[in-house]
């Protein structure tokens, strides 16, 4: 294989097999900005060449992604009203992209090793469920893997990190018994549960019931930033205890506190703290594209994920290590994940 | 094991009764439209699990376990209906929890049922001695306007969708049109209306057509590339009511190979609250007639209606309507034809391998305050897409400060 990176610091080439770059970035809001922009209609965009958006396929490789979760966000907005339908028509979307183009495929469990790019899909915000255990079943069958509890909104069962920015269900905090129950029917469905966006409280509480280990989709370190969206210290510990992982968000507002200079080495840094306080086994990549505005400088699409590379391997991060953040730690969370669904149907636990 | 209700002596009626029960175990017996899901969303709030919501001992329903074994039931689909009122509310979570409980009650009960989605997995089930189950969407108004949804229920079992149930969509008029209750709006199908049903026949989703409009029921019989089905409707010609298909549309039906299941509902079998099983096979009859033995099927609606046949009275009764078609010399083909082999003929064929269609419905057609309009351009119904900046500029900023 050809060396695809070099390493000037230390005087001699590292040449990396491609597996080492076989991606597993988690959120990306792509999936937005095909309603916004061409209002799902697939037959209006070539996706190879897309340059609206910060993705699109060939960026895609050109970052060696290989495999991608697809974030079928709805609105806050729509809590209440038409949520359900709307994540519906998002997973629709998600199907018929991955149907349509040859270098995607979508796939729903850990196995299998394609050389094309992977599709997975996850749910942004428990407002998708409407408070139906049921609806939640019928995503997981539609191929749904994960779900992100809360987005900026509280549901009637989970609390949200942000406050003030919408006045859903605002007595709300942590998880309810409802919320407990939710929590629960992910275990028992092998639905992996992502703690981005919501409260500590939250967090906490699902760490607790939680029998499967859990994911950030993307937040990064409060230590080093002490943004509503990231995870502080104490719960990095409790995170390494439960096996799970944060995947480290890219999105520059909740990386810098509002330094004017973002770039790879902000990004590093959080990577450095978390490794040092939960171990590198702890960590992934996160991402955001396509979701937020601003990126850091050198990483402003998802064709440079390779550059953060390079920057953690002059920072001393070794093979093993990158491989786990790249692969290895996520392929390890979602395998105990399905693994904790299996147990669950040898016991016939019921909800 | 069915025990006959009459006193078999050596004779007509005991040898009828040995042919039919010979008949019924070797033969696949598939009658539509079942509202089970229905009455356990009803009574027990889908909680499957309680004491009183056992489907073996459950005696109050139409259907129960034990019935649907004397009643040869082979297989079945269960309607996944919710009402009207649901339209512009929460219809589309209603729909998928009603989908969720038949998958439950195939979970909970894997001796009994198999929850399958295709002609192969019936015959499967079938040669298993299981009932095999599959699912209908009932009312258009389950999709919310939506090809995304339309495609999405596809995915997740469903195999037919009653395009109304008795309301309007906005895209189709239902059978009230036809009476003085209501005034017609869309004389038929709107534009969008024409899409779902060719999404439809492109999925191989069969389109039902109780419950439509006869304006509806024309326009669909005459684009529709696959053949169609009443699941649960009878002859307007022996009982003038508007839920029932007229002769002309039958005559339709007979050309285009599609499919009448004859609905026991006595206001809609005698125009009366009081009918017997003969008035059902008198029905059966006359359908054959207009249309041909190859458009004839039970259609039931057995725990969707009270008011049903004396003869006819719950699930298990299906074996006596068989008696009567015997007696009344239809061949063991046709009868074979009307229990199962119709509608699987039907379902056998759908059209393959175009695009999925993506036009979403004009805006303005659409009512309710229970929806929000992202996706839509800032041209409200036309096609045009907005120079890239503009797009951007208009429609990111707002909507990303909200986003981190």
């Amino acid at each position: 294989t050809q060396p695809l990176l070099t390493c000037p610091l230390k005087g001699n080439n590292l040449f990396l097999s491609q597996a080492l770059f076989v991606f597993h970035s988690s959120h990306n809001d792509f999936a937005l900005q095909l309603r916004i922009l061409y209002q799902n209609r697939l037959s209006r965009v070539n996706l190879r060449e897309l340059n609206l958006t910060h993705t699109n396929l060939v960026k895609l490789q050109a970052g060696y992604v290989g495999a991608q979760f697809w974030s079928v966000y709805v609105l806050c907005s729509a809590q209440n009203k038409d949520a359900v339908r709307l994540t519906l028509e998002q997973i629709d979307v998600v199907k018929r992209m991955c149907n349509s183009y040859e270098e995607l495929e979508l796939v729903m469990t850990s196995q299998g090793d394609s050389r094309r790019i992977a599709c997975l899909i996850g749910i942004e915000g428990g407002h998708s469920i409407d408070s139906s255990l049921a609806t939640l079943r019928m995503y997981y069958d539609l191929g749904v893997r994960y779900m992100t509890l809360t987005h900026s909104c509280n549901t009637p069962w989970s609390e949200s990190s942000s406050k003030g920015m919408h006045n859903f269900y605002p007595s709300v905090t942590g998880l309810t018994a409802f919320g407990q129950e939710v929590v629960k029917e992910m275990n028992r469905l092998g639905m992996l549960i992502d703690l981005s966006h919501t409260s500590h409280s939250t967090v906490k509480a699902a760490l607790n019931i939680s029998k499967a280990p859990v994911i950030f989709s993307h937040s990064s370190a409060f230590s080093v930033c002490n943004h509503s969206r990231n995870v502080p210290d104490d719960i990095l510990q409790e995170l390494k205890r439960n096996k799970g992982i944060i995947m480290v968000t890219f999105n520059a507002d909740v990386l810098a506190c509002g330094r004017k200079v973002v770039n790879i080495s902000t990004l590093a840094d959080h990577f450095d703290h978390i490794k040092e306080i939960a171990g590198s086994e702890s960590i992934g990549i996160g991402g955001d594209y396509d979701g937020v505005e601003r990126f850091p400088e050198g990483l402003e699409d998802v064709s440079k994920y390779p550059s953060l590379i390079e920057e953690l391997l002059r920072r001393g991060w070794n093979e093993t290590e990158l491989k786990g953040v790249l692969r290895e730690n996520f392929l390890r969370v979602f395998r105990e994940v399905e693994n904790v669904r299996l147990k669950s149907k040898l016991n016939l636990e019921s909800y | 094991l069915w025990d006959p209700p009459w006193h078999c002596p050596l004779g007509e009626a005991c040898l009828q009764f040995l042919r039919v029960r010979s008949l019924l175990s070797a033969t696949l017996s598939l009658p539509r439209h079942n509202d089970l899901p229905w009455q356990l969303l009803n009574k027990f709030n889908n909680q499957l699990r309680l004491p009183e919501a056992n489907l073996t001992v459950l005696n109050d329903t139409h259907t129960n376990i034990p019935k649907l074994r004397q009643g040869h039931v082979g297989a079945q689909f269960w309607s996944v209906y919710v009402p009207c009122e649901t339209q512009n509310k929460d219809a589309v979570k209603r729909t998928l929890e009603q989908m969720d409980v038949v998958q439950r009650m195939c979970d909970l009960y894997p001796e009994t049922f198999s929850c399958v989605t295709d002609p192969d997995g019936i015959e499967l089930a079938f040669r298993s001695g299981k009932v095999a189950s599959l699912m209908g969407v009932e009312g258009g108004h389950s999709i919310d306007s939506s090809l995304g949804v339309l495609r999405t229920l596809y995915r997740l079992g469903a195999r037919y969708m009653t395009l109304t149930h008795s309301c309007n969509t906005p895209w189709a008029d239902n059978w009230l049109v036809d009476t003085n209750d209501e005034k017609p709006v869309h004389h038929g199908l709107s534009p969008f209306g024409k899409i779902v049903v060719q999404e439809m026949n492109r999925l191989g989703m069969i389109v039902d057509l109780a419950h439509v409009s006869v304006d509806t029921m024309k326009a669909v019989l005459n684009i529709s590339r696959a053949p169609i089905i009443f699941s649960h409707s009878s002859a307007y010609g022996i009982c003038p009511h508007r839920r029932n298909v007229p002769d002309d549309v039958l005559r339709l039906v007979n050309s285009t190979g599609s499919l009448v299941m004859v609905n026991f509902y006595n206001n809609y079998v005698t125009c009366s609250n009081k009918a017997k099983l003969s008035d059902v096979a008198d029905h059966m009859d006359y359908v054959k007639k207009v249309a041909g033995a190859k458009a004839v099927g039970f259609g039931g609606d057995y725990d969707g209606v009270t008011g049903l046949p004396t003869g006819l009275e719950d699930v298990s009764k299906y074996p006596a309507l068989v008696a009567e078609l015997l007696a009344r010399n239809w061949t063991e083909e046709e009868v074979k034809g009307a229990l199962a082999e119709n509608l699987l003929r039907v379902f056998r064929q759908v059209e393959r391998n175009t695009a999925p269609y993506e036009s979403p419905i004009a805006l303005e057609e659409l009512e309710g305050s229970c929806r929000t309009n992202y996706g839509y351009s800032t041209d409200a119904g036309t096609a045009q897409r907005p120079s890239a900046a503009l797009a951007l500029a208009l429609v990111l900023a707002p909507l990303l400060s909200v986003l981190y």
